[in-house]
């Protein structure tokens, strides 16, 4: 819980609609760090796309905006509310829950420790069942749904968790192409809805589609607007082939091409 | 078949197992989705160290044992939280160092005493009031937490990093959790002992979670399959006389096999076919069962072997006798079987040896229901020596003493040998008395009193055996005396690994010079600075045979006889008689295999006084 902000702390806010806010971040484990130089501002309301090769660090920023891991260096700012929706597969699922009871987990939050959830958080969590397309598969055992029937189950009980902003962790990995369109709309009408939407993944495609994108390997290769920061030399320096020093402070993208020739 | 249900100790351990079912049942669950299985039976094992301290100091057992389960749970939410270790390697960790700490205070620092061995093994059958009212209180607990936490551990073990983020994620949780884990394997030591309680807690639940859809239905039917499988393990027992807490382990065991079979083969039609398999397997069990009394004889349960031939010896025909200790087993490993609980609650008469050789006795007689009045044999005897120091420091000054003085302290006939150094702490009775025929002598005069109280009819049949019996004894001990002065007085030395022989060291007038477990107990372990004291004084003293108990592994002392030289090839019978056809199925016959015995390492094979050693 450690990671909301102070409802009565009104200047990170009005600092702006910045929903996350990083500056000069390093992160890493047991003070070795594995991520380094964040130079980023996500606006409230945003789809964001990490891209990123394996062990590029796009968990661990996660992570870091969880609250479970306190920033080496420099500042991270997180002025939402923010819910996690892990990889499916990660999840239990012999675990003998349904779907509503795994979206009424989002109310416990807000609940003292001695109320149990009563008919109320029921009624939120099958609103946000409802959200999600899946009113009618509320009673299910959440072991016996689909990949992606599970990935938004766990989007409804972010949802009712009140979260402003939901990190989704490859949430598209083992999805068929019907669940995974779904899923894309649900990402598009949460935005439109006002919610901030972390989306790591390995689809530079789909990325693209986004608002913004966030490239990551150990360090910020680039960030901003697809179009902008998805160029040809980010996405190699992202995926392997060369290592690009990134010098200073590239605000609002970097230009590959320039400092590529630069060192 | 159903006769069980009328007696008293099968009431009191069937209501025990049905509130137990109710923590066992919830906490199972939690248990189980929480992947705790381990740390649970961790728990169980660590309250080891609380059970022996509450044993050594005086408190109550379950005090000591939730103590040390506290602890112990503490400990590892505490490692568990500042590493970033698994739980398991921390859960391991802790639990072999309260194991290690639970050996050296039973062994070092307390004897070890057989209550403890009562609370490590526990038995159903032996349930007091109190046990039922932890079990009560354990229930409330595990009720109250599950309806008020419930919900949060159940999002919490769904997954731990999002729970985080929707506030369950609180560590008390866990630490609640951990504490009603040691509360319900604290109330549940007595019914099934410390190291089969995560039988009762895991497995059902486990069983339960490979079916169950929702939490309620995994709570519920879990606490229904531990009344259900406790019931008839319980009662299965009873059928079959086997102790009920493996009994329940094992009827547990198979219902998870044949669970986890059936949930291969698909979920509904695996739900039939596990429900005929209990069926049948109850019916082919019931078949088996039955049994047959006699009518007339007086019904005498005695709790030793030695003891069991005295009362047969006396009461012949007339009596029948049930022996509960079997031969060759250590006294101090007991846990009582359903059919010595029922002898007892159908006895007339109950002959115990005494000491803390079957301290268990007066707890049967009073868990069974019985009427039957208890002859303790040891109070009155003419010969009573002192018990062993249980101090390691005692040890050597004892050690000491033995070897400084030549003419060591048995050679003074029947005096208290061990009452130079044994009044700091050794105010009990060595229970070995039978080894003394005068003993023995006095023993058969109070079952022949005892025998014609209950059935005076028979009154003069019990006079006459008793008195055949006693001429045969006496006799014997001459002969016994006899032969063992063919040895010079200065070469009767033994060693032996149990101090069982202090009584006949003491009668015919040899030295005992030192022992290799030095402790009254055979759960002792010695010291490596005792072992290599032991093989000093062997060597200075020149002994030439040491005698291993017949009733324990001869191991340690074939190691001292390697760095020695002194032979080992000859065995003792120390707590119990041989089993039948052996040499040493009487007390007579036993008596003559232990002098041969001592006769022929003594004098280093050359001379017996019985032929009875092969
Ligand atoms: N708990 C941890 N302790 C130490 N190092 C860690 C830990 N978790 C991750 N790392 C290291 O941090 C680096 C980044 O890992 P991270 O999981 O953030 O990558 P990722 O981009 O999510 O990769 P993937 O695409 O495989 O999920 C890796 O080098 C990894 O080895
Ligand atoms: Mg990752």
């Amino acid at each position: 819980m450690s990671s909301k902000p102070d409802p009565r702390d009104d200047t990170a806010a009005s600092q702006g609609d910045a929903a996350v806010l990083a500056r000069h971040t390093e992160l890493g484990y047991a003070g070795q760090p594995v991520l380094s130089g964040l130079e980023f501002e996500i606006p409230t309301g945003t789809r964001v796309g990490v891209l990123g090769p394996n062990g590029g660090g796009k968990t661990t920023l996660f992570r870091a905006l969880l609250g479970e891991l306190t920033p080496l260096g420099g500042t991270l700012e997180v002025n939402s509310t923010t819910a996690t929706v892990a990889q499916t597969d990660r999840s239990r699922l012999d675990y003998p829950v349904s779907a509503l009871d795994v979206a009424v987990m989002g109310t416990l939050g807000r609940l003292p420790w001695w109320r149990r959830p009563g008919r109320r958080e029921r009624k939120r969590a099958l609103g946000a069942l409802e959200k999600v397309g899946l009113a009618d598969l509320a009673g299910s055992t959440f072991g016996d749904l689909s990949g992606g029937q599970r990935q938004r189950v766990l989007i409804a009980r972010a949802l009712t968790a009140d979260a402003e902003m939901l990190l989704m962790d490859e949430p598209f990995t083992g999805l068929d192409n019907k669940s995974e369109a779904r899923l894309e709309t649900l990402i598009d009408e949460l935005s439109s809805s006002g919610h901030t939407v972390l989306i790591a993944t390995h689809e530079v495609e789909q990325a693209s589609r986004w608002d913004l994108v966030l490239c990551l390997n150990k360090t910020q290769i680039s960030f901003g607007d697809p179009a902008v920061a998805l160029s040809k030399p980010v996405l190699e320096a992202t995926y392997g082939g060369h290592i690009v020093e990134i010098p200073g402070q590239p605000d609002l993208g970097v230009l590959p091409a320039h400092h590529h020739h630069d060192h | 078949m159903f006769e069980a249900f009328s007696l008293p100790f099968f009431q009191k351990g069937l209501i025990e197992i049905l509130i137990l079912a109710i923590p066992a049942g919830l906490i199972g669950s939690w248990v189980v989705l929480r992947s705790l299985a381990f740390f649970s039976h961790a728990i169980g094992t660590a309250s080891f160290p609380g059970l022996v301290l509450a044993d050594g100091i005086g408190f109550s057992p379950a005090l000591g044992a939730f103590g040390a389960a506290g602890f112990f749970a503490g400990l590892t939410a505490l490692l568990g939280r500042s590493r970033r270790a698994s739980n398991d390697s921390v859960t391991a960790l802790v639990l072999v160092g309260c194991l290690a700490f639970g050996v050296i205070l039973a062994s070092d620092v307390f004897g070890s005493t057989a209550s403890v061995d009562t609370l490590l093994f526990g038995s159903l059958l032996s349930i007091g009031t109190s046990d039922i009212l932890l079990a009560a209180a354990a229930a409330v607990l595990a009720v109250a937490t599950t309806v008020l936490l419930g919900h949060r551990w159940l999002a919490r073990g769904f997954d731990e990093t999002a729970a985080s983020r929707v506030g369950a994620g609180a560590a008390w949780l866990d630490a609640v959790l951990l504490l009603t884990v040691a509360v319900t394997v604290t109330a549940s030591l007595n019914a099934v002992g410390a190291l089969l309680v995560t039988v009762l807690i895991v497995v059902p639940a486990a069983t339960v979670r490979l079916f169950a859809q929702r939490i309620t239905t995994q709570l519920v039917a879990s606490v229904l399959l531990v009344a259900v499988l406790g019931s008839f393990g319980l009662w299965l027992s009873y059928q079959t006389d086997a102790p009920p807490g493996a009994t329940i382990a094992v009827v547990s065991g198979i219902t998870f096999g044949l669970a986890l079979g059936v949930r291969s083969l698909g979920r509904r039609g695996g739900r039939i076919a596990a429900a005929t398999a209990l069926v049948l397997g109850a019916g082919v069990i019931a078949g088996c069962g039955g049994s047959g009394s006699n009518g007339d004889q007086l019904k005498v349960v005695a709790t030793t072997t030695q003891v069991g031939d005295f009362v047969e010896q006396i009461g012949g025909d007339r009596v029948e006798v049930t022996t509960i200790l079997q031969p060759n087993t250590d006294p101090h490993d007991y846990e009582p079987r359903p059919s010595d609980v029922k002898a007892v609650a159908d006895a007339d008469l109950v002959f115990r040896s005494g000491g803390h050789l079957d301290e268990w006795a007066n707890d049967i007689v009073a868990d069974s229901g019985s009427g039957a009045e208890v002859v303790d044999l040891s109070s009155g005897l003419p010969v009573q020596l002192e018990g062993e120091e249980e101090h390691e420091h005692a040890h050597e000054e004892e050690a000491a003493h033995s070897s400084e003085s030549e003419a060591g302290h048995s050679h003074e006939g029947e005096a208290k040998p061990a009452e130079e150094e044994g009044h700091e702490h050794g105010d009990e009775v060595d229970p070995h008395w039978w080894h003394d025929p005068v003993n023995v002598i006095a023993a058969t005069k109070e079952i022949d009193t005892a025998l014609s109280e209950a059935s005076p009819d028979n009154a003069s049949y019990f006079s006459e055996r008793t008195a055949s019996f006693d001429k045969e004894a006496r006799e014997l001990d001459r002969q016994i005396a006899a032969c063992v002065k063919q040895v010079p007085a200065s070469e009767r030395k033994i060693v032996t690994d149990h101090d069982a022989f202090g009584y006949f060291t003491n009668r015919y007038e040899i030295e005992s010079v030192g022992t290799v477990i030095p402790a009254l107990t055979t759960q002792a372990e010695p010291s490596a600075g005792d072992l290599a004291d032991l093989e000093q004084t062997i060597k200075e003293e020149n002994v030439k045979a040491i005698f291993p108990e017949s009733s324990v592994s001869p191991a340690l002392a074939e190691a001292v006889a390697e760095d020695t030289g002194a032979s080992t090839s000859y065995t003792l019978y120390a707590d119990t008689l041989g089993p039948e056809g052996s040499n040493g199925e009487t007390w007579m016959s036993m008596m003559k295999a232990n002098t041969d015995s001592l006769m022929l390492g003594m004098t280093g094979g050359q001379t017996d006084c019985f032929g009875t050693v092969g």
